[in-house]
């Protein structure tokens, strides 16, 4: 099939959208509300012009002869009026926004050059008092949920867009209310209280879903002369600090600006992995029962506790590698070098967002790689100039095939070699319902069972940063 | 003028609404008994195509060329629709259906349904109308009493089961896709087309959705035959069409008249004329979301065709004399489509609500320079780039006023 995009001839396959085959040409198309394999059609920002009509490129599907156009004034004026729109529902105060820099939504309005905001915003905070006589009861509410320990929430910069309503592999966000006054929210806006996945956060366009933290206490900490600060890199994080900063290209480069911003010492979370997977071992093969579920997930682990507290005892009962290494830690680490347990600071530079709750008094905090970026932005570091490192002597990791454990199925497959069973591995949400209903009716009888919340395990985790 | 033509109003008045027995006496289900007895689901098609019956929802979509399509599909399960999510501003006759003759449509979705080889039927009907949903609940009840609905419907092979479903009244769901999606236990949210829901419909299956007063019209089809119906009216679209005429008129109410009215007429002889001592300004035609007809466009006929200046709409003609005010109107409408906005896409969950919001400023005399530049944005984003309909709907009354009456609407702003 052929279409003629920009007066060019371009062979498409049937089923394929309009955006794809741009996506596919090079030519770039400004998006807000699509994300991979999702896309809805909300923001009207992706317009494209076939036969005089505007219409959507990310939901319409190539047909034979189309004609479009993606550059014109009639898609500009389309765009620029939608984003003045939606900007007019954003708070719009980014200098301070945990997202700033990051933000889909800044980009686009530099992008699409915006200059002018006809409409007066009703979602920031006003202090003229004109501008308050105008908002009148036009101000819409905005709730803040900051009830957890991993995600917060404000829909005073939300802009609607549906990312986390169709990413949540449970379902937790949809919309309320209607017209004017949506938001997204939980229902009857409880406080979140789900798997805390961290999708929704990673694809989050704006700063309205953000991981929580303090990061002014952090920065304290890592400054504190007398405090010392201890990284723990897991590997997974490695798929995508890039990302977020393009200078940090390797293992040692990493090292070397965690040490720049502070951290006295950094260590590989292999050693955690490798632990754990002894401790689960053993504890498989002392156990002697089937279905036994890996517990390294904590998503999963709230998974079950939330949804399916039939199998809570088949769950083993060995903490996460972070965990276990924050405890070697304080406990062996400090005697061994004569340091008070209460002067270390554990800090785990992870995917995971889930890994926040419900932490033990040894791990200190759990940064995501969105976090490191934040701070790295917020510290100013000239990255060009820091040099690669390596890791910190102690807890040296022996095999370093421990680390596919961040990836789905690994850790199962390495369990079942040790102890000689077989296993079963799922990742996502999906997959893992429908284990968890055929072991509910008694159709899977395994040893081992791996369940991994985010899909393709932790090098995909909700903690990752994302490409923009 | 000619002996009057009546099809849907032809019981109305004359028999009880919750007596069967009545709308049996009067002729009624005759049509389902011809068609179980000598026609077959084609032949019924054929009849309804050649009838021209277009779609009274406001769309004016060929039925039988919708019910064609659906029937073509090869699936299993099929559904039929009934579309009485009736929530138009000043629009009552699917309402003025069911509370006069609600048989008379029972009728016309059974033989459509069957039509199609649907053997479920939905009626999703507006849930503020309560008093109209008692008055369907016991109408379904004496049709299955009668063997009209069931297994084996009048002995035949034919079944058919039927299901009242009530909404929250949401404007938006009268929308065939977010209809659907209301029903199926979603937000009632319009869903990108295609698929069109004659393929992939009401729980993923072929669905074929008509208006009610669009069904109400099948049982005179089948016995009357397509030719005679499209001897009915204008050729562009046959039939009869309730008209629902409301304001300064001396006798509102709803009128049977054949398509192809004038709308002079429509006021002058049916509505009893404009009320005494007052001017005709202008008159809006198909509800919020109509056009506004001039004293120039009077003459104008009132059918449904794609190229007609003033589309139909729903059927609702309101009548405003000059004593109105324009403020106020402009405040009605958008305040309507700013609460019944579904707030899926952006232009039209911001746009309503910054139209409501300007028109308020309006209202108070105080619009700026900076609010007439928007209007003319605003219009422009949802005449153009919105997700469903409501957008264009929305914009349209606004727009007219404005092009309309442009120095009485800036009049009072500084």
């Amino acid at each position: 099939m052929k279409i003629k995009i920009n007066d060019q001839d371009i062979a498409t396959k049937p089923g394929e959208t309009i955006f794809q085959v741009c996506l596919r040409s090079g030519i770039k198309i400004p998006t807000l509300c699509g994300m991979k394999g999702i896309h809805e059609g909300v923001c009207r920002i992706c317009v494209v012009e076939c036969g005089g009509r505007l219409m959507t490129s990310c939901n319409t599907k190539v047909s034979e002869g189309m004609e479009i156009v993606t550059e014109s004034e009639k898609i500009s004026q389309a765009r620029r009026i939608n984003l003045e729109l939606l900007w007019a529902d954003h708070a719009g105060k980014c200098v301070t926004c945990k997202k700033n820099q990051r933000c889909e939504l800044q980009n686009l309005a530099t992008e699409q050059k915006i200059e002018n905001f006809h409409f007066i915003p009703r979602k920031e905070e006003m202090t003229d008092h004109e501008n308050l006589d105008l908002l009148k009861d036009n101000r819409s509410r905005v709730v803040v949920d900051e009830g957890n320990s991993c995600v917060s929430r404000t829909t005073e910069l939300c802009v609607e867009c549906r990312r986390c309503v169709n990413i949540c592999p449970i379902k937790e966000f949809s919309f309320n209310n209607r017209a004017g006054d949506v938001v997204v929210g939980t229902p009857y806006e409880k406080p979140l209280d789900c798997i805390f996945c961290g999708q929704c956060v990673k694809n989050c366009p704006t700063g309205a879903l953000t991981d929580k933290n303090d990061l002014d206490k952090i920065i304290g900490e890592l400054d504190d002369l007398k405090k010392m600060a201890i990284a723990l890199v897991d590997p997974a994080v490695l798929e995508s600090v890039a990302l977020e900063q393009p200078e940090i290209d390797s293992v040692g480069k990493l090292i070397g600006v965690l040490e720049a911003l502070g951290f006295e010492k950094v260590f590989d979370l292999g050693f955690g992995m490798e632990s754990a997977l002894e401790k689960m071992a053993q504890a498989i093969k002392k156990s002697g029962k089937g279905n036994l579920m890996l517990s390294h997930c904590p998503s999963f682990n709230l998974l079950v506790d939330k949804y399916y507290p039939q199998f809570k005892d088949n769950i083993l009962d060995v903490a996460n590698p972070d965990e276990l290494m924050a405890q070697a830690i304080k406990n062996g680490y400090a005697k061994q070098h004569k340091i008070n347990p209460q002067d270390i600071v554990v800090i785990s530079i992870s995917s995971c967002v889930a890994k926040k709750k419900d932490r033990s008094g040894n791990l200190g905090y759990v940064l995501t790689v969105r976090e490191l970026g934040r701070l790295i932005r917020q510290k100013n570091l000239k990255l060009a100039e820091i040099k690669s490192t390596g890791f910190g002597k102690d807890f040296a990791v022996k095999n370093e095939s421990v680390k596919n454990m961040a990836h789905a199925g690994g850790a199962a497959e390495m369990l079942a070699k040790k102890t000689g069973g077989e296993y079963i591995a799922a990742d996502g949400v999906p997959q893992i319902k429908n284990i968890l209903r055929d072991l509910d009716k008694g159709r899977i009888r395994t040893k081992i069972i791996e369940c991994m919340v985010c899909p393709g395990g932790c090098v995909n985790g909700g903690g990752q940063s994302r490409k923009f | 003028m000619k002996k009057e033509i009546k099809i849907i109003t032809k019981n109305w008045g004359r028999i009880n609404p919750n007596q069967i027995e009545e709308y049996i006496a009067a002729g009624g289900y005759r049509a389902l008994r011809k068609f179980v007895a000598e026609m077959s689901p084609q032949s019924v098609l054929e009849e309804i195509k050649t009838s021209g019956l277009c779609g009274r929802g406001g769309a004016g979509f060929p039925t039988g060329r919708k019910l064609e399509c659906v029937a073509s599909e090869k699936s299993k399960e099929k559904y039929f629709i009934c579309n009485l999510d009736e929530s138009e501003p000043g629009t009552y006759k699917d309402r003025s259906i069911v509370d006069n003759d609600p048989h008379m449509l029972l009728e016309g979705i059974i033989i459509g349904a069957l039509a199609v080889g649907a053997r479920k039927a939905f009626i999703y009907i507006n849930g503020n109308y309560q008093k109209e949903i008692e008055i369907l609940e016991r109408a379904v009840e004496q049709a299955q009493e009668k063997d009209f609905i069931g297994e084996n419907i009048l002995g035949s092979k034919y079944g058919l089961e039927m299901e009242l479903f009530a909404g929250a009244g949401a404007y938006i769901c009268g929308e065939e896709t977010a209809l659907i999606n209301s029903i199926e236990g979603n937000r009632g949210e319009p869903k990108a087309r295609p698929p069109y829901p004659t393929q992939c419909g009401l729980f993923g299956q072929p669905t074929a959705i008509n208006n009610a007063e669009t069904i109400t019209n099948i049982p005179w089809i089948i016995e009357n035959g397509g030719k005679a119906y499209a001897k009915i009216g204008s050729k562009k679209s046959p039939g009869t069409k309730l008209f629902i005429v409301n304001g300064a008129v001396e006798n509102p109410d709803v009128f049977e008249a054949p398509l192809g009215i004038k709308l002079v007429d429509l006021i002058g002889k049916y509505a009893g004329g404009i009320q005494a001592g007052k001017d005709f300004w202008f008159a809006q035609i198909g509800g919020s979301s109509g056009r506004l007809a001039m004293e120039k466009d009077l003459k104008l006929k009132l059918e449904y065709d794609c190229e007609a200046k003033i589309p139909l709409g729903s059927g609702a003609v309101l009548v405003v004399d000059k004593t109105a005010d324009i403020h106020e109107l402009l405040l009605s409408w958008t305040g309507f489509f700013r609460r019944e906005s579904c707030g899926k896409c952006v232009p039209c969950r911001e746009g309503t609500f910054r139209l409501w919001e300007i028109a308020k400023r309006l209202q108070d005399g105080e619009v700026s320079e900076r609010d007439v530049a928007a209007i003319q944005d605003i219009l422009w984003t949802l005449n153009n780039t919105t997700f469903c309909p409501l957008g264009k709907f929305a914009a349209t009354a606004f727009s007219d006023a404005l092009d309309n009456f442009r120095d009485e609407i800036y009049k009072i702003s500084k």
